[in-house]
């Protein structure tokens, strides 16, 4: 049996291979930074080496001197544009060659432009600066870092969440308890670098860029360079993991713009790995400070959830996590405030679940603490607080599946067997310990346009501007066709990840999938539409069948009576060889303007906790077992399993591998990544696949991911909940329970290493 | 060499500066380039070109290169076989792994230039000329042993290296010599049942 085709059950698709599987194995899958461009020159990135304080000159002449030098792109060459926005587009408001002032370390100072990509290597590297430079402040408790209240700094987090009277219910609560947790800066680290790649022909810029948002950059990139949106075109048409980085667009692409304008040649900067860490946003390093009140009957009166994010000195990204963290479970009362502490370092950004993979991991290990205090089972202690209603604003959820999915989950897991007393599993030299967390994620989904095509033959073409970044979009978005249409999966192409295509929102916040394939979905019903009524018309080869339920499969259009048509037979009957349907689907409540947004780049989310009629979430549970040696105290993660319910499931192959992806991730998390950084200096020290350690082949066992079948149909017209980021939440907290289940030590700052088990 | 002796009408000035144009899949330079003057007399200085010979994915090359140019760069810039991925340029994560006379280089840390007279094997060269999958290629697709595919041309390479180095006996043997393979989507449950159908099925053959 192959588990990676699990048997699809009830509201879940075919195990379909993915549509551009052959291209990825073969290497003819155009990454862009693979793309043939003729006469192309190579620019590499001069990067500050303090992170606060002013260039006073710049040094070029050694590196004009190196031969093969074109051009070197600095201080008031981008005079003549606009200045990057910070926002869902735009990484930062920092503009580096704008802007004498240094804001980070690793900030752009320079772009060389040579022949060859060692030229401007070595030119790159000669390149020297004179600074003005000032201490800087490098993280939270750093001298001169600015703490405020994070609410109304940003559209993600309009006011803190809150409920009932907390101070009373959680003085008065029989069993509490009252922690902090930390979890660290963190970097996305996609295999693939960051590249830009820019092509003027006349007036029409072409960028090549691996990117989440290609309609938002178009937008954004042309107002920064002052042309008309109309000749700049992204291209992006496949994507080497993004996780969240390649959503908002750096400053360099427009800087890669004007240096391939100057050189009057097409100009391809791949960013260094080491540079990528200061040039592109990252996960901000979190603090939390949680108190839990419950009865004795571990039932939750009052829950306090405080967070403190890092953002930069101009720009407030908020990670802001108590949205979810608030509307868990059956509080009796709710308290949150979220700080932001502005410090000298680049615009962190989104990565992976971005509120809840800290937010929730404080929540669970918290969770987990409160259920030793009570003396409860973990699992009990869950269940015994599943709410009815979300506690904030009193809400159903469209649908919650979260008992379903620890039921299930502690079956395959094995939970019963667990003897909770701590350190009592061994297995010779291993300490063992089990956990579990939930899991969760908003549901939403934003405008979104296709265009599907379908000609007389059965060939079937899906255009939209999504963005396939490894989620399989690409592959559903022609599964949605081939079923609504009747065609085998062999005659569907799916072109995505160009500016050009009908207009899709950032591939971010797991709503490609629900959003795609509504999209797509109305065009095939528009196709369906015109075919049907030509069948049915008194000359059609259905004449007589108007009232019949209409179907297509197999290229034919089956009517309920029985009686079928070839579809080539209604083309025939039309005097037509293709029908192209154009769509636009937005979701319900969306703002009369949130089509004209779509067409501007800005994608209106909604679903999550922004819907008036329900609160919409999918839901998971996750059980791991850890092995902790003990002489060693090396950590090890032979099992983990994981369910989760997420609406309709379009493919469960390209799911499941999601969702476990997703799971590994957070091994790593709890385990493996964090970016170390000199206070000093207010530097990242491990800028390298070396040093940042992320979860290898030998780290990972035996992940097991249930699909629990679930029907939402108030998400969305698909029915899709979305799963990217569902996967790893949550799963830090299970490995840092089942870490205090087997050797009695509670961790609450990530990653847990050797050293925090030691003594 | 000289410009009379490249194919496909580049000059010798386009290859020079590492362009790669419409006919970037034909081999710049033919064989018959082989009698090409002293390739490595003047090879000291760093930004020196040199003439390399190999053999790629079994077709004769001759490259005129930067000598500090990698066979990453090599491959990608002056061939225009972008199959073969950077991800770190510092033999961190391989995603740039090829076979080198059989067995698996990080070509990103191999000079070009010593490679010469070496047969280099991309995850271009795979697939039959009917475009018949290897068994590993097939493997990866039945398996889904990726998502993003960025890291799947080294993985599949590594992988051939692997089974033929003996080293995907186990699971476990799998799992600790695939490790050099850094798959951010984290594949590696997927990729490791990948290896072990195209390993059974490369034994039966």
């Amino acid at each position: 049996m192959n588990q990676a085709a699990p048997v699809p059950k009830e509201n879940q698709g075919e195990p379909v291979v993915r549509i551009d599987g052959r291209l990825k194995v073969t290497g003819q899958a155009n990454y862009p930074a693979d793309i043939a461009t003729a006469n192309v020159a190579y620019g590499a990135l001069a990067t500050s080496s303090i992170a606060r304080g002013k260039v006073s000159k710049l040094h070029t002449d050694d590196a004009r001197a190196v031969p093969g030098v074109l051009d070197i792109i600095t201080y008031g060459d981008m005079d003549k544009t606009d200045k990057p926005k910070f926002g869902n587009t735009g990484a930062s408001s920092i503009a580096p060659l704008h802007d004498r002032t240094i804001f980070h370390d690793g900030q752009i100072i320079a772009m060389v432009v040579a022949e060859t990509f060692e030229a401007a290597e070595e030119a790159a590297m000669l390149i020297r600066a004179d600074y003005e430079d000032d201490p800087p402040s490098a993280s939270f408790d750093s001298k001169g870092a600015k703490v405020e209240p994070a609410a109304g700094k940003s559209p993600m987090l309009k006011e803190d969440v809150k409920v009932g009277d907390f101070d009373t219910a959680y003085a008065s609560a029989a069993v509490k308890i009252d922690q902090k947790y930390s979890t660290p800066t963190q970097h996305h680290n996609p295999i693939e670098l960051f590249s830009t790649t820019a092509i003027w022909q006349g007036d029409q810029l072409t960028i090549q860029e691996p990117s989440q948002n290609v309609t938002g950059w178009k937008i954004e990139l042309a107002r920064q360079l002052k042309i008309d949106p109309a000749n700049v075109r992204i291209v992006s048409p496949y994507v080497g993991g993004a996780f969240g980085s390649k959503g908002p667009m750096t400053a360099r692409t427009a800087i890669v713009a004007i240096a391939a304008r100057r050189v009057g040649r097409p100009v391809r900067c791949v960013v260094s790995r080491m540079q990528a860490f200061n040039t592109q946003t990252y996960r901000a390093e979190t603090r939390h400070r949680i108190r839990i009140g419950a009865g004795k009957d571990g039932r939750i009166t009052a829950f306090g959830h405080e967070g403190w994010e890092v953002t930069s000195r101009p720009d407030s990204y908020v990670v802001g996590g108590t949205s979810a963290t608030g509307r868990m479970y059956n509080y009796g009362s709710v308290l949150t405030h979220i700080s932001l502490v502005h410090a000298d370092r680049n615009t962190p950004g989104y990565m992976r679940s971005p509120p809840e993979t800290p937010y929730v991991y404080a929540l669970e290990n918290a969770m987990d603490e409160m259920a030793v205090a009570l003396r409860m089972d973990p699992v009990e202690f869950r269940r015994v607080n599943e709410p009815e209603k979300e506690p904030i604003g009193g809400k159903p959820f469209s649908s919650r599946s979260l008992v379903k999915c620890y039921d299930q989950a502690a079956q395959a897991f094995g939970w019963s067997k667990r003897d909770a007393a701590v350190g009592s599993m061994r297995d010779g030299d291993w300490l063992v310990g089990m956990g579990c967390a939930t899991a969760i994620y908003p549901t939403a989904s934003a405008p979104c346009a296709a265009r599907v095509r379908l000609t007389a033959d059965g060939q079937v073409r899906v255009q939209c501007g999504s963005h396939e970044i490894g989620t399989g979009v690409r592959t559903v978005a022609g599964q949605m066709a081939a079923e609504r249409l009747g065609i085998g999966m062999d005659k569907v192409s799916v072109e995505m990840g160009d500016s050009a295509l009908p207009p899709a929102p950032v591939s971010g916040g797991s709503i490609s999938t629900a959003s795609v394939c509504s999209a797509v979905l109305k065009a095939c019903d528009a196709v369906r539409g015109k075919l049907f009524a030509a069948a049915v018309a008194g000359d059609g080869p259905l004449a007589g069948s108007g009232n019949a339920k209409l179907e297509m499969e197999q290229e034919k259009i089956v009517a309920s009576g029985g009686k079928s048509a070839k579809l080539s037979d209604v083309f025939k009957a039309m005097q037509i060889g293709a029908i192209e349907e154009y769509a636009e689907f937005a979701p319900n409540g969306s703002t009369p303007e949130a089509l004209k947004k779509l067409y501007a780049g800005q994608a209106e989310f909604h679903g999550g906790d922004q819907d008036e009629d329900s609160v919409k979430y999918a839901f998971g549970a996750e059980f791991v077992e850890v092995r902790v040696n003990s002489y060693t105290r090396e950590i090890r993660v032979p099992r983990i399993v994981g369910a989760f319910a997420a609406g309709r499931i379009m493919n469960t192959r390209t799911a499941r591998s999601q969702l476990m992806g997703g799971m590994i991730w957070g091994i790593g998390q709890a385990l493996h990544e964090a970016t170390e950084i000199d206070r000093r200096n207010a530097r990242y020290v491990n800028r390298d696949l070396q040093d940042y350690l992320v979860p290898v082949n030998a780290d990972v066992k035996q992940v097991d991911v249930i699909l629990v079948p679930e029907i939402d149909l108030d998400v969305n017209p698909a029915g899709v909940k979305g799963l990217g980021e569902l996967g790893n939440v949550g799963t830090a907290a299970a490995v840092a329970s089942a870490v205090y289940h087997a050797t009695g030590k509670r961790i609450r700052d990530l990653p847990i290493r050797i050293d925090d088990l030691i003594a | 060499m000289s410009n009379s002796t490249s194919p496909g009408g580049l000059s010798r000035r386009t290859f020079m500066t590492g362009s790669v144009s419409a006919a970037a899949a034909m081999p710049l330079v033919a064989t018959s380039t082989k009698a090409a003057e002293s390739p490595t007399a003047k090879a000291a200085e760093p930004r020196d070109l040199s003439t390399i010979s190999m053999r790629i994915n079994k077709q004769a090359y001759t490259l005129a290169l930067d000598n500090r140019t990698s066979l990453l760069d090599a491959l990608r810039d002056h061939v225009g076989l972008t199959g073969t991925k950077k991800g770190c340029d510092h033999g961190q994560c391989g995603a740039c792994t090829v076979l080198v006379d059989g067995k698996r280089v990080l070509s990103c840390l191999s000079f070009a230039v010593m490679n010469e007279g070496r047969e280099v094997t991309t995850v271009e060269g795979l697939a039959s000329a009917n475009g018949e999958l290897h068994p590993m290629q097939q493997a990866f697709v039945d398996h889904d042993a990726f998502q993003c595919g960025y890291c799947t041309p080294g993985q599949i390479m590594s992988a051939i290296g692997c089974i033929d180095e003996g080293h995907a006996g186990s699971d476990n043997d799998i799992r600790e010599y695939m490790s050099g393979n850094l798959c951010r989507c984290a594949a590696y449950p997927n990729i490791v049942a990948a290896i072990v159908q195209a390993r059974d099925e490369i034994r039966r053959a």
